[in-house]
């Protein structure tokens, strides 16, 4: 037996937390904090099913019951320690001292297994299921139950990648606690009582969430499983790598689940600065496209004689390409590098790196989608560099801002992750969020948030007006609170003036703002300079001092790197289109994600020579010259910056499959035209960037400075274009997977009453959307749009508005209703 | 045609719930501060449409309280005053928790399963003798304590009492039920039928609100109190102060 010494230190008790004993120990814990929680602190682990720390205390599962004893006198029964708070002098014992909370534990055990069907074996959750863990642990190893279980029909599927085999479940309510609470999406609820209380969803409405894959997760038995996994792999027989999601910028932590070269599943990773526990389903699911069967394995050389592309060695193809370069840049005019926005630090600064030294311009570019100079001037200005360290703006800020305002950024479908920390701040009453958009969305609605309407084009217009108009003073008065955020999106670039607006607006209120890009790659492309204005670190190109130092570090000849910034991605194109540019190298880059995807296949097929680094094929490899297969982000290790500018690091999941990172590809093309990028491994890449360090020199960049345009107005006869991707849609990084692609909104168009009246356009029917270039055509519905303006999903299902017609966020289109039956 | 505007009647508003209906609804959320407590009336006012809650009352309830189909669903499934299947003109309750049961609630139950069964077959707990709706219909169901005890065994229609009954009793009342009459209950309003009843316990009356405020007590629940107060009886007073026992030694 231990005995307290006599003289125990004193406990000090600050201001705003308790004393109290559990089995036996002195603990001071802050006011308010659960019973459970403290145990843990102390190391006492008491068994639960319903508890999260993540969601509202519910006590729902009755299995943490511990002995509590309050100013002396015993409570009457066993308390639950998920949902009792801490309190001075409370007396509390766990099982591990108190016979009765031991007893109890184990009745309810007991009562829990009661209608369970213990099918352990053919379980997904078994080896990993807190129920078999527990119930071994703190459990009867025999029931008193010897009657027939109740059985249900398993499983049944209440979403395409959700099942639930309710004979399972245990009722803890973890799954409908999360979609209320975390998600905001409660499509899935406890129905019926007693005997038959069950989870399940309305009829014929599925549960319809970008997040449900995370109940799957902490369903603490396996009554929700993966359609995708169901069956597929015992727990046991997986390897478990940490890993880095490689969709959006939100960088969350990943666990990446593998056998035999292959990946099984992927699981939330847990970081509290970034993603808590949480990850979206795109980001759970969306990993097969790396197996598809028409991955690039083996390079491809285009036949000379038969025009064709032909599988070659790597050592022809590096030849051939690097000749085929070499020309270009010395006889042709030059080649342009189209990096795209997926890559990590490392293979982007290798992009950025082989434009600079082995094709000696500047014309290289990640953004693979519409852009603007005013955005170049903006990233360089107000968003390179900026990191948590440097006091950026971080999840966390989010979370405890008075105020943010969403500009040009839809946050559930571009950045789940930064959407669901904004709904967890506004749930708390803490944050204020505002929308800068065209309609009250989902996240508006999710974020409690307040929409300020402005039609496509109008973001800068409706900034201005921000100052003045008494109607927003209440956004303007909330934004000038300290520690508010303004988060501006990718479509940004597509609104001219808009990036002045904001950086004008910060700095009338004070707030800061942050750039979130959709693409995981593109934050980082941006530091490692893969930019025709910047190099490495936010060096600009017309920096002398900050080119000497990159000259210097990378060995290259005092003045060997241009002082003239290079061309855009819209220019290259254009210059490629118009025969001025002999070759370009291509990273995984789809032209149907650019502002004019005729102009780019145009100048695909014109550029002399094209080298094109992709895992599967594209229309950028139908027409390349050269194809070199490079590896999906889990056969290679690396970096990502998310939007925070965070770096997120992560090693090889599957290790050698002989798939060549992007780095190493461009370091050995390099060799063969005898640069050195000294960015053979993501590590040596790494390494390279980092000698560089920050910058000595003191030049600032200009903030853009272009002043916002009145609203546009669409004219007679046409109506303006509002427009953003929707997470789950025809994106390629999806492909191969029908399970979460059952999830995806449905496309539909979008418009005001007055508007759809002014058309003939009718609720619920056909409506079609046209430019000169092409048209789509999509079930109307009704919402809240400023009148003149439709919205359509960017690529969803067949409203894929690039391809089909050439254009994007604030364009003007035509409108009318398609009659009923007719297809033309 | 249905027509745009900002908040589109759907097929589920306006071809199963009339005009009436929607205003109906909307004359509820306004009882309350937050619109998500209307739900409990909101599911007896579409019962009052439908005799039932069909799937197209949950879609309208959820649409009217800005509620998910699974959150009506949640709360629809839970309370057993909410019926799945469409009940007839009146729902007869018997009382068969113990002591009910013990008195001659089972008997009356089992007699009536008999009497309103067919082929042979007796009818079940919620389900309906004759075409649901139809004049004479009858939908049966067992019900825990109704609160009756003293007046054991009962039973209701369309939640009125019929206090103190027995089996035959029961099955007469149940056959004046089918041929269209409306035997008075023990107490209480006078009867209608299950649909009228709904819309009241939705909350709407009719201007008739009379006939279900007053009393509805029976004699058999005061008379106790009727005792006492003759002969002057009270409860002794709350001491000022109580001395607690003292507290077990701690082990
Ligand atoms: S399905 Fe799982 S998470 Fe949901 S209540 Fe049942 S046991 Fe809990
Ligand atoms: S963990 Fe405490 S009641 Fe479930
Ligand atoms: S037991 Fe029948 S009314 Fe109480």
């Amino acid at each position: 037996m231990t005995v307290a010494p006599e003289k125990s230190a004193e406990l000090v008790v600050p201001e705003g937390h308790v004393k109290l004993t559990i089995d036996g120990l002195e603990v001071v814990a802050p006011k308010g904090e659960l019973l459970i929680r403290t145990a843990e602190r102390l190391g006492i682990v008491i068994p639960r099913f319903c508890d999260h720390p993540l969601l509202d205390p519910a006590g729902a599962c009755r299995q943490c019951l511990v002995e509590v004893e309050m100013g002396g006198r015993p409570m009457p029964k066993p308390q639950a320690s998920c949902t009792m708070t801490v309190a001075e002098g409370m007396v509390v014992k766990t099982q591990h001292t108190s016979p009765v909370a031991d007893k109890a534990q184990q009745g309810v055990m007991e009562l829990l297994l009661i209608n369970h069907p213990l099918d352990c074996p053919i379980c997904d959750k078994g080896g990993e299921c807190p129920l078999q863990n527990q119930a071994l642990a703190h459990g009867r190893a025999d029931s008193r139950f010897h009657e027939t279980k109740r059985t249900f029909p398993k499983p049944i599927p209440i979403s395409t990648q959700v099942l639930l085999d309710r004979e399972r479940c245990v009722l803890c309510q973890r799954c409908t606690r999360f979609s209320s609470q975390i998600a905001g999406d409660p499509f899935i609820e406890l129905l019926e009582r007693g005997a038959q209380q069950q989870i399940g969803i309305a009829q014929e409405k599925p549960f319809q969430s970008y997040f449900s894959g995370n109940t799957i997760q902490i369903c603490p038995v396996g009554a929700l499983t993966s359609a995708a996994y169901r069956f597929r792999s015992r727990p046991f027989d997986l390897v478990s790598t940490p890993s880095v999601c490689e969709h959006c910028s939100s960088g969350c932590a990943e666990r990446t689940d593998w056998r035999r070269g292959k990946v099984m599943r992927k699981l939330a990773g847990e970081d509290p600065e970034v993603n808590e526990e949480w990850i979206c389903d795109k980001g759970r699911f969306a990993f097969r496209y790396a197996t598809a069967a028409d991955r690039l394995l083996r390079p491809m050389v285009r036949d000379a004689d038969s025009g064709q592309l032909r599988e070659s060695s790597w050592t022809e193809a590096l030849r051939v390409a690097a000749e085929g370069l070499a020309k270009a840049r010395d006889e042709a005019g030059g080649v342009g590098v189209l990096a795209g926005g997926r890559l990590t630090v490392e293979d982007a600064y290798a992009y950025g790196k082989f434009a600079r030294v082995a094709l000696r311009t500047n014309d290289v570019d990640f953004r693979a989608r519409p852009h603007s100079a005013e955005e170049l001037e903006f990233l360089a200005a107000s968003v390179v560099g900026t990191s948590p360290e440097s006091g950026g703006v971080t999840f966390r800020q989010l979370e405890s801002a008075p105020a943010v305002l969403c500009v040009a950024f839809e946050p559930e479908e571009e950045a789940p992750i930064v959407f669901l920390r904004l709904r967890k701040a506004a749930r708390k009453g803490r944050t204020k969020v505002f929308h800068l958009g065209q309609w009250t969305s989902p996240a508006v609605d999710k974020t409690f948030g307040t929409l300020l309407p402005c039609v496509p084009g109008g973001e800068p217009a409706a900034i201005e007006g921000l100052f003045f108009n008494s109607g927003t003073a209440e956004a303007f008065e909330a934004l000038s609170g300290s520690g508010s955020v303004i988060l501006v999106g990718e479509r940004a670039a597509e609104v001219p003036g808009l990036f002045s607006s904001v950086l004008r607006l910060a700095e009338r209120t004070g707030a800061k703002a942050a750039w979130i890009p959709r693409r995981a790659g593109e934050r980082g492309a941006l530091d490692a300079g893969v930019l025709p204005n910047l190099l490495p670190g936010g060096r600009q190109v017309t920096d002398g001092t900050a080119r000497a130092e990159v000259e210097q570090a990378w060995g290259l000849a005092a003045g060997a790197l241009s002082a003239e910034p290079g061309r855009d991605t819209d220019a290259i194109l254009g210059a490629a289109a118009a025969g001025e540019l002999g070759g370009l190298l291509v990273g995984g880059v789809d032209p149907y994600d650019l502002a004019d995807p005729e102009l780019a296949l145009r100048a695909i097929e014109r550029a002399g020579f094209v080298v094109s680094l992709e895992l599967r094929p594209s229309a950028v490899t139908e027409r390349a010259d050269v194809v070199l297969p490079i590896a999906p982000s889990t056969e290679k290790s690396g970096s990502y910056l998310n939007w925070e500018g965070r770096r997120r690091e992560f090693g090889t999941t599957l290790d050698g499959t002989g798939a060549l990172p992007d780095c190493r590809v461009l370091d050995t093309l390099a060799v063969e035209m005898d640069a050195d990028l000294f960015t053979q491994t993501p590590a040596a890449a790494r390494a390279n960037l980092e000698r560089l360090g920050a910058t000595a020199s003191t030049r600032r960049a200009e903030p853009p400075a272009v002043p916002a345009p009145p609203a546009p107005g669409a004219g007679e006869d046409g109506v303006l274009l509002a427009t953003w991707h929707q997470l789950i849609d025809n994106g390629s990084l999806q492909d191969e997977e029908p399970n979460l692609a059952g999830t995806a909104r449905t496309p539909v168009a979008r418009l005001s009453a007055a508007t759809a009246e002014q058309f003939g356009v009718v609720a619920g029917e056909q409506v079609t959307v046209a430019t000169e270039r092409g048209s789509v055509t999509l079930t109307a519905e009704p919402a809240d749009l400023p009148d003149g303006v439709v919205w359509l999903p960017l690529n969803s299902g067949v409203s894929r508005l690039r391809r089909e017609l050439g254009a994007g966020h604030g364009a003007t289109v035509s409108l009318r209703p398609q009659a009923r039956g007719g297809n033309s | 045609m249905t027509t745009f505007d900002e908040r589109p009647a759907t097929a589920a508003e306006t071809e199963v719930f009339g005009q009436d209906t929607v205003d109906r609804a909307r004359a509820i959320i306004a009882r309350y501060p937050r619109s998500r407590s209307a739900l409990l009336p909101m599911l007896h006012l579409v019962q009052s449409v439908q005799g039932h809650v069909s799937q197209a009352g949950i879609a309208f309830c959820a649409q009217q309280l800005d509620l998910s189909n699974a959150e009506v669903s949640a709360v629809a499934t839970f309370y057993t005053m909410y019926k799945r299947k469409p009940c007839g003109e009146h729902l007869v309750s018997v009382c068969t928790n113990t002591l009910c049961a013990a008195l001659g609630g089972d008997d009356i139950y089992a007699k009536l399963r008999e009497h309103l069964g067919s082929d042979g077959k007796p009818l079940g707990h919620e389900e309906t003798s004759g075409t649901p709706g139809e004049p004479g219909s009858i939908t049966l169901e067992h019900a825990e304590c109704l609160a009756a005890c003293d007046l054991g065994p009962v039973l209701q229609v369309n939640y009125e009492y019929y206090d103190n009954q027995t089996a035959s009793s029961a099955l007469e009342l149940v056959k004046a039920l089918q041929s269209g009459q409306k035997p008075a209950p023990t107490r209480g309003a006078p009867l209608s039928d299950f649909r009228k009843v709904e819309l009241q316990l939705a909350g709407f009356f009719e201007d008739n609100e009379s006939d279900v405020d007053g009393p509805s007590a029976a004699a058999e629940t005061v008379r106790g109190a009727k005792i006492a107060n003759e002969k002057g009886w009270t409860a002794p007073r709350e001491p000022d102060s109580v001395e607690f026992p003292a507290l077990p030694e701690k082990k």
